[in-house]
C-alpha cells in the first residue's frame, strides 16, 4: 500500500518535471507570436457572388466562398481575427426582405469577432439595428457614436480586449457624421463625437490601462476626402498615436495593398480598406517576438 | 521554506515579463480576392437556399404589365420609360406633399442616367423594379425661384438628353430658342416652383446644382424604389407614350 502510494506521487513528480521541461524547452525555442487580421468592409448585404455576367466584378465575391477562406486561415492559425469595418446593410433583396438577419446570421456562422457601425447600418433606424442584434454573435464596436438616449444604449462597446496567445488586442470603432448622411428620423438621439479626440482616448486606454500589445481602430469614416478638412482615415492616422492599424470602410476604396502612414510621434501606421461587397478579404499577418531576442528595433513591413 | 519563496517570486516575475517584454517585429498585409478558385462552404449555402428561393420567388412575382418595351432609348428628347418613372413619382408624391404643405407639385425631374434597366414587354416584376432603381434614393421637393428654374431649362437645351420630366412639362426647341411651359403657363417671375426629385440630384448629383439650397426643401421619406412598386401593385397594365413633353418643334 505504502509503496504503491510512492509510485504514484514518483510518478506525479516525472510528470511535473517532464512538463516543467517541455515548457521551458517551448519557451527558449517557440518565441515568436503570430497574429492574424481578416478584414472587410461596405459588404451591403452581399450575400451570392456577382453573377457571371456582370458587367464589372463577374463572379467574384459570395459569403460562401469567404467562409471557406476564413476557415482555413484559421485552421492555418488559431490566432486570427475576423473584422468588419461596417454598412453591413443595404444593397441586395436580402436586406430589403429580411432587415439584416440574414447578414448578421451569415457572420455569426463565419465567427466574426467585431464590427463597427457604418451609416447604412441605421437604414432602418436605430429600432431597426436593435432587432438584429440577437442574430449577432459578435460585437460591435464604436466608440464616437454616443446611443445613451436610444434604444442601442448598452448594446454597442466603445472597444474590446482580444487575447489570441497572450497577445492582447484592443479593437475600438469608428463612425462617420451621420448628420447630411442619414435621416435624423433614423439615427434619432444618437450623438457623433469627434473621431480624432476619441481616438486619442481610446488608444491612450488601450496601450496604458489595458496594456495592448497591439491596437486596431475599425473606422468608418473613409480613406481619404478631396476636402482635406474632412476627417477620414488617413487624416486619423496621422494625427493620433499607439495605433497599428486602421482597418477602413465607407469610400468603397479599392487599396491593392495597406498605405504607411506616419502617425503624430512619426511611428508607422497601417490604414487598409478592401473595396466593397465582399469582392475582398484584407489580412494583415503581426509577428511578435521576446524583447530580448530583438535586436533591430525597427518593425519590418510587408505590404 | 525561503528557498521556496524565492523560487515563487522568481516564476512571477518570469511570467509578468513574458506580458511586458513582447514584440512587434514584423508585419505583413495582403490582398485575398474572393473568386471562383476558392470553393462554397456548403453548410453556408445550405443556409442562405431557403431565404434565396424564397427572395427569388418574390422578386419574380409580376406586379403589373407592359405590352410594349418600356426603355430609356426610345425617343429623341425623352422615352417611355423616363415619361413612366416621372409621371409615377409624381403621381405617388404629390398626395403626399399635399396632404402635409396644401400645396401641390409643379412637375416631376430626374437625371436620363439614374434609369438603370428597361423594362420588357410582359409582367413586370419587383425584380424589374430592384433593376430600374438599385439605389435607397428618396423622394424630395424642392422650391425653386423663377430664376432657378430659367437655370433648370437651361441644363435641359444644352444637355438634349432625355431627362425623365413628367407630363406637366412642354418644352420645345425651336430653330432660334424655346418654349417651356408649366401646365400650359409660361414661367411667372414672381412665383416658386415645387419640383420632385430624388435626394441623390437634390445633392447636386449629376450637375443639377439648380436643386441646391432650394428655398425650402420637402423630405417625403419615401424611397424612389418604393414608389414603382406601390405603383406597379397598384396598376394593372401600364399605359405609356411619347407625348413630345420635352421634343424639337416639328
Amino acid at each position: 500500500m505504502k509503496r504503491r502510494h510512492f509510485i504514484q506521487t514518483s510518478t506525479a513528480a516525472t510528470a511535473f518535471l517532464t512538463l516543467g521541461g517541455l515548457s521551458l524547452q517551448s519557451f527558449s525555442k517557440k518565441t515568436t507570436k503570430h497574429i492574424t487580421i481578416l478584414h472587410t468592409n461596405d459588404v451591403h448585404s452581399h450575400i451570392e457572388p456577382f453573377p457571371s455576367n456582370h458587367y464589372k466584378t463577374p463572379n467574384k465575391g459570395g459569403i460562401a466562398r469567404r467562409a471557406t477562406l476564413v476557415e482555413k486561415i484559421r485552421k492555418e492559425n488559431p490566432n486570427t481575427l475576423l473584422l468588419d469595418a461596417g454598412d453591413i446593410f443595404q444593397g441586395t433583396p436580402y436586406f430589403n426582405f429580411y432587415g439584416g438577419e440574414i447578414e448578421f446570421k451569415l457572420m455569426s456562422l463565419l465567427k466574426y469577432d467585431a464590427a463597427t457601425i457604418g451609416n447604412h447600418d441605421f437604414d432602418n433606424s436605430v429600432e431597426g439595428l436593435y432587432k438584429q442584434l440577437p442574430h449577432a454573435k459578435f460585437d460591435f464596436l464604436s466608440a464616437n457614436y454616443d446611443f445613451k438616449n436610444t434604444i442601442l444604449n448598452g448594446h454597442v462597446k466603445p472597444y474590446k480586449v482580444f487575447i489570441k496567445d497572450t497577445i492582447k488586442i484592443g479593437v475600438f470603432g469608428l463612425g462617420i457624421e451621420l448628420q447630411g448622411l442619414v435621416d435624423p428620423k433614423m439615427y434619432k438621439e444618437t450623438k457623433y463625437l469627434d473621431p480624432i479626440e476619441i481616438a486619442q482616448d481610446m488608444s491612450r486606454i488601450l496601450k496604458e490601462e489595458e496594456k495592448c500589445d497591439l491596437i486596431i481602430c475599425l473606422s468608418h469614416l473613409g480613406y481619404t476626402y478631396d476636402n482635406k478638412d474632412t476627417v477620414s482615415d488617413l487624416i486619423l492616422a496621422s494625427k493620433t498615436k499607439n495605433i497599428d492599424l486602421i482597418i477602413g470602410g465607407h469610400t468603397h476604396t479599392f487599396l491593392d495593398k495597406p498605405t504607411v502612414v506616419k502617425n503624430r510621434i512619426g511611428a508607422n501606421v497601417l490604414v487598409n480598406q478592401v473595396g466593397c461587397y465582399g469582392i475582398n478579404v484584407g489580412r494583415i499577418d503581426f509577428y511578435f517576438d521576446d524583447a530580448k531576442n530583438v535586436t533591430n528595433k525597427g518593425v519590418s513591413i510587408t505590404v | 521554506m525561503k528557498k521556496n519563496i524565492i523560487l515563487f517570486l522568481t516564476f512571477l516575475s518570469l511570467l509578468s515579463c513574458e506580458n511586458s517584454s513582447k514584440k512587434l517585429v514584423k508585419i505583413e498585409g495582403t490582398l485575398i480576392p474572393i473568386d471562383e478558385k476558392i470553393d462554397s462552404k456548403k453548410e453556408i449555402e445550405d443556409f442562405v437556399a431557403p431565404f434565396k428561393a424564397q427572395v427569388e420567388s418574390e422578386m419574380n412575382k409580376a406586379l403589373s404589365y407592359t405590352p410594349i418595351n418600356l426603355t430609356s432609348t426610345d425617343g429623341e428628347l425623352e422615352s417611355t420609360l423616363g415619361n413612366f418613372m416621372a409621371d409615377l413619382c409624381y403621381q405617388k408624391a404629390n398626395p403626399i406633399f399635399n396632404a402635409k404643405t396644401g400645396k401641390n407639385i409643379d412637375f416631376a425631374m430626374f437625371n436620363f442616367g439614374g434609369i438603370r434597366a428597361d423594362i420588357s414587354k410582359g409582367g413586370i416584376t419587383n425584380l424589374h423594379a430592384f433593376k430600374l432603381m438599385p439605389f435607397e434614393n428618396q423622394l424630395v421637393v424642392v422650391e425653386l425661384s423663377a430664376n432657378k428654374l430659367n437655370e433648370l431649362v437651361h441644363y435641359l437645351i444644352t444637355e438634349k438628353k432625355a431627362h425623365p420630366l413628367s407630363k406637366q412639362v412642354k418644352l420645345t426647341l425651336e430653330k432660334n430658342g424655346y418654349s417651356f411651359k408649366i401646365n400650359n403657363k409660361n414661367i411667372d417671375s414672381t412665383k416658386t416652383y415645387f419640383v420632385l426629385t430624388s435626394d441623390y440630384l437634390q445633392n447636386g448629383g449629376d450637375h443639377m446644382n439648380f436643386f441646391k439650397n432650394p428655398i425650402s426643401l420637402f423630405k417625403t421619406d419615401y424611397k424612389f424604389r418604393n414608389a414603382i412598386i406601390d405603383y406597379l401593385k397598384e396598376t394593372d397594365t401600364v399605359t405609356v407614350r411619347l407625348d413630345g413633353r420635352f421634343s424639337y418643334k416639328k
